[in-house]
């Protein structure tokens, strides 16, 4: 696969939009902006053998080819049925997803029938905005029915946070107009071209919207080509600016050296073997890294991941390294990297879970934490220092006591609910599917005992008595399935 | 936080906080007008008043504790009143909460027309106990006409007691209230439980009522700690506690109470006992934490051990013992209110079912890896190019507010939770706990709460451990610190820019570059 990067379009269908009195569109262009109405279910966390609540909502999608339809992730996300409604038209057209990218908030959709789509205009992917230049945003936002057309500036371009999976980082556009609920997956306009797709907004500021912009659109049609999106991958590093005359002394460098210092390599991450502790790195893919980390790409000083933000699994990185005083250059193999998913939002799956005498276990994650007030400072801990400390290599969940069911077997139990599981009759607890297994054995034993982390007193359930309370507690708090335990 | 000297299931009591609105004008004691309910009688009259006025000293405390972002410096002063009993030898009696991290403490008569300094001759933190004597000044004519108290004896559920306080202008005031239940609470020091007598009685807060003196016939019977205004219920430290604490005193040297240094959990689940193997006719307390160096530990008490019996008293499965005079009561005052350091406890445990005696001499508890009660004891610190390292304690945590547990950094919340953790090598946690822009410390400054590892090589176990190795810097001029955890692992500061820097914030103001 190869990086899509800001290849310019030469073919467009419109004629630049000079003035604002060129500013509307034809008609027929409106009507490749959409209206998706999503129908969504979404996963109880906090009891995870119910159903979840039944939701929806309004989204906007745009046609950038034929039967696709690119919108937002989280307009989709967790979604039970899809309808698109062309501008104008009453008929409500259903549709499915195709490709679902969660990490940089897009999706593609595509409708049962082309038919009466066919036609229509294709909306191109452009570049990306220069500051202070006028964008146009389409949408179908709260506070009515039809389609909204709002105007705003490029205030800034920057790294910044994706909120539908709170995990990810990766490039942002700013504008100074408001985005609302409605208009997320609607296209963000400069000369007839799409030069973003409108995302999120800032609930502590007026008249602030956020857009995606293209080579993060491009980056997703690129790796979807495949038939199968792959995510993003990354380096897997912690770098540490080296500002410090002492530090830059220690490292033989000199305050104008280019270079950061690798403070860390996560473990079993694309870097592990290729980067250590205490490397500085000095250039990437012979793009040259300052001492803050930072690269110059067309003249804009930008983060040196976005060298890495462009790139896909299995894709090679060329790192220019000074190791113990030698320079080398080593090279780096991206991949994906499972372990991190514990801190993104999952969507679109059931949550995990088992259950034995009334106690509810769920492994540990960005939705559970969430969901449940897990103020557990061990719980924490495992949380924050999963991915660098390794945790993951043991324990491919932590397993969380979530909740004990009142059942005669267990009320005096108190102190466990919110702590990680350790260890079940000795066995140290690698995974829910684990814990699962030493609860549910073919041969009960006298007693189980549930050991967890940071309580000394054990959790103990007599064997004989485990199955009869396990019904009981089915029974009366209303589990029909219990346990679920994948996803 | 999971470890105790002892553990109650009973909530903490509220500190008192009345609002006094004393001047220090000088009034005279006349005819009192009003304010008299049912259970308050304003003495105006008669000798009970004059007893009162004589037998009662008015405490005005400036207390000052330090500040835990920038340890060199002291925060606002506070201003307490209270009321102290007088006892022989020209001592006054108050609360620890009165003597606590003060810088000034006077005392003053109840007409408000003598005053003299005072100073703190003996202080139990955990017990919520302070002994006051004059520093200087006319010592002979300040008592002149004052009368002490004598202690009493221990009263028993039901009997009736009086709480002494003092209008501002001098009126005694008495309330009466009638012992309730008695119970283990910890009133000032969290976690430390003592015998407290609950007494109820509508108190009158108009007054200077923080902690007060309560009075049965005619004796001293202890201090109330705290009065919770909503349920009416005075909580008084009893006199075994009072008097444990004087005679502690009486040497000058004070000890305080010793403790077994264990964390326990009750035996109430029936598959929990039928898995330690308990018969129905035993109660029992099952050990979860033996603390080091904790005379338990040298008795050879284990984890895991059931104890059934302390000095005979059999322990239900909540940990309560039936106490000849008080009825049910908390294990912990079979050690913390009845003995005192060097007694012997003798405890009949159930290890794996077999019952086992142990012997427990008991003593004071080793300061734990992270200190607890820091009152009076300023925060220890280096500054270093303008890095601010400090030893950790719980003074530093509890400074993230009111939600401290969730608020402070994990890592350092973790190391007050688990210290068995990390005790290897260390008396205490040094850490970096903030970064003051400096030329030395360029690139830093996000730097804070890492706990250090070695400081130019060497293990650092203690601030004093850390200037120490700060004395000599490598042979290329660099001082070399390494965190326990990163990113990144270790920094490195010039020694020279460093030094340079350390006159500078002396010159900008600082009082001292360390403390230890």
């Amino acid at each position: 696969m190869h990086p899509a990067i800001a290849e310019p379009l030469a073919i467009s269908s419109l004629a630049p939009l000079e003035t604002s009195a060129s500013a509307s569109l034809p008609e027929k262009t409106y009507s490749s902006i959409v209206r998706i109405e999503v129908a969504t279910q979404v996963p109880n966390y906090n009891e995870p053998w119910k159903a979840g609540r039944f939701s929806g909502g309004i989204g906007t999608g745009f046609l950038i080819g034929p039967n696709l339809f690119l919108t937002n992730a989280h307009v989709v996300s967790n979604a039970r049925r899809l309808l698109i409604t062309m501008h104008g038209e009453a008929r409500k057209h259903p549709a499915k997803i195709v490709h679902i990218a969660h990490d940089c908030d897009l999706a593609l959709l595509e409708v049962d029938d082309f038919t009466p789509f066919m036609g229509l205009h294709h909306f191109q992917i452009g570049g990306v905005p220069k500051l202070e230049s006028q964008v146009r945003v389409i949408g179908y936002p709260v506070g009515g029915n039809r389609i909204s057309v709002t105007r705003g500036v490029v205030s800034r371009i920057d790294f910044n946070t994706y909120s539908h999976s709170r995990s990810d980082q990766h490039l942002v556009v700013q504008i100074d107009a408001a985005i609302n609920p409605g208009n997320s997956g609607g296209p963000v306009l400069q000369d007839g071209k799409v030069v973003g797709v409108a995302f999120q907004g800032l609930r502590s500021a007026d008249n602030t919207g956020y857009m995606i912009p293209t080579p993060v659109v491009r980056r997703f049609l690129t790796d979807i080509e495949d038939g199968r999106y792959d995510k993003y991958v990354d380096l897997g590093i912690s770098d540490f600016p080296m500002f410090n005359p002492a530090m830059q002394k220690k490292f033989g460098l000199t305050p104008t050296s280019p270079g950061v210092l690798v403070a860390a390599v996560t473990p079993d991450g694309p870097c592990d073997g290729v980067l250590q502790k205490d490397d500085i790195l000095t250039a990437i893919n012979n793009n040259a890294v300052d001492a803050a980390g930072n690269i110059l790409i067309d003249g804009e000083k930008v983060n040196m991941n976005e060298i890495v933000e462009r790139k896909f699994s299995g894709d090679q990185v060329n790192l220019s390294i000074i190791r113990d005083g030698k320079s080398m250059d080593v090279m780096c193999t991206l991949k994906p990297f499972p372990p991190s998913q514990m801190y993104a939002v999952q969507y679109d799956v059931k949550p995990r879970y088992t259950t034995f005498a009334g106690l509810v276990l769920q492994p540990l994650d960005r939705n559970l934490y969430s969901a449940h007030n897990l103020t557990n400072t061990r719980v924490r801990r495992l949380f924050t220092h999963y991915l660098d400390e390794g945790i993951f290599k043991e324990r491919k969940d932590i397993v969380i006591l979530t909740r004990v069911l009142s059942d005669p077997v267990n009320t005096h139990l108190s102190g466990h609910v919110g702590t990680a599981i350790e260890s079940i009759n000795g066995e140290n607890v690698s995974s829910l599917e684990h814990a699962h297994q030493l609860l549910h054995p073919e041969k009960s034993p006298d007693f189980f005992v549930i050991k967890c982390e940071g309580v000394e007193r054990p959790i103990v359930i007599p064997g004989d008595k485990a199955d009869a309370a396990s019904q009981r507690t089915q029974s009366s708090y209303g589990i029909t399935t219990p346990a679920n335990l994948s996803n | 936080m999971k470890l105790k000297d002892s553990f109650s299931p009973f909530l903490i009591a509220l500190p008192l906080a009345l609002s006094s609105c004393c001047d220090k004008q000088s009034c005279q004691a006349e005819k009192g007008s009003g304010g008299a309910s049912q259970e308050t009688t304003l003495v105006a009259d008669g000798s009970d008043a004059l007893t009162i006025r004589q037998s009662l000293v008015r405490i005005n405390s400036t207390i000052q504790v330090w500040s835990a972002s920038q340890p060199w410096d002291k925060s606002a002063p506070k201003k307490r009143r209270a009321l102290g009993a007088l006892l022989s030898g020209n001592r006054v009696l108050t609360t620890a909460e009165m003597a606590a991290d003060t810088t000034y403490i006077e005392l003053e008569n109840a007409d408000n027309t003598r005053i003299i300094p005072a100073k703190v001759t003996a202080i139990d933190y955990e017990a919520n106990l302070a002994l006051l004597e004059p520093d200087n000044g006319d010592i002979d004519s300040f008592f002149e006409d004052l009368v002490p108290l004598s202690l009493g004896s221990s009263a028993k559920i039901g009997d009736r007691v009086d709480v002494w306080q003092l209008e501002d202008n001098g009126m005694p005031i008495v309330t009466d209230a009638v012992i309730q239940s008695v119970d283990i609470v910890s009133s000032f020091a969290n976690g430390h439980f003592f015998l407290t007598y609950e007494a109820k009685g509508s108190m009158q807060s108009a007054s200077n009522s923080f902690t007060v003196p309560v009075v049965r016939n005619g004796e001293l019977l202890g201090l109330l700690s705290s009065y919770d205004a909503k349920d009416q219920i005075i909580d008084i430290i009893a006199p075994e506690i009072i008097h444990a604490f004087i005679s502690d005193s009486a040497d000058g040297e004070y000890i305080g109470f010793p403790s077994l240094g264990i964390a326990i959990t009750s035996t109430v689940d029936p598959n929990f006992r039928d898995w330690l193997k308990l018969s129905d006719d035993v109660g029992g307390l099952y050990v979860t934490k033996i603390r080091k160096g904790s005379a338990a530990q040298k008795a050879g008490l284990e984890k895991g051990d059931v104890i059934i019996e302390i000095n005979g008293m059999a322990i239900g499965r909540r940990g309560y013992y039936s106490d000849e005079q008080y009825g049910r009561l908390y294990w912990s005052h079979l050690i913390r209110g009845s003995l005192k350091q060097g007694d012997k406890a003798e405890l009949t445990v159930l290890r794996s079912g077999e019952e086992k005696k142990v012997t427990a001499i008991l003593d004071r508890p080793e300061e734990p890896l992270v200190a607890r009660d820091t009152y009076d004891q300023p925060p220890l610190y280096l500054i270093k190019g303008g890095l601010i390292f400090q030893e950790l304690t719980a003074y530093y945590l509890k400074a993230f507010g009111k939600d401290w547990q969730r608020k402070a950094p994990l890592n350092l919340l973790d190391i007050m939770m688990t210290p068995e953790d990390y005790e290897e090598g260390r008396n205490k946690i040094v850490f970096l706990s903030a970064v003051i822009p400096t030329p030395a410390t360029t690139g830093y400054e996000r730097l804070r709460n890492f706990i250090i590892n070695k400081v130019n090589g060497q293990t650092i176990a203690d601030i004093s451990s850390l200037i120490k190795a700060f004395e000599q810097a490598g042979p290329d001029g660099l001082h070399t610190i390494e965190f326990a955890e990163g990113p990144p692992r270790t920094i490195y500061l010039d020694a020279k820019i460093a030094d340079v820097v350390d006159t500078e914030l002396l010159k900008r103001g600082i009082p001292a570059l360390s403390r230890e």
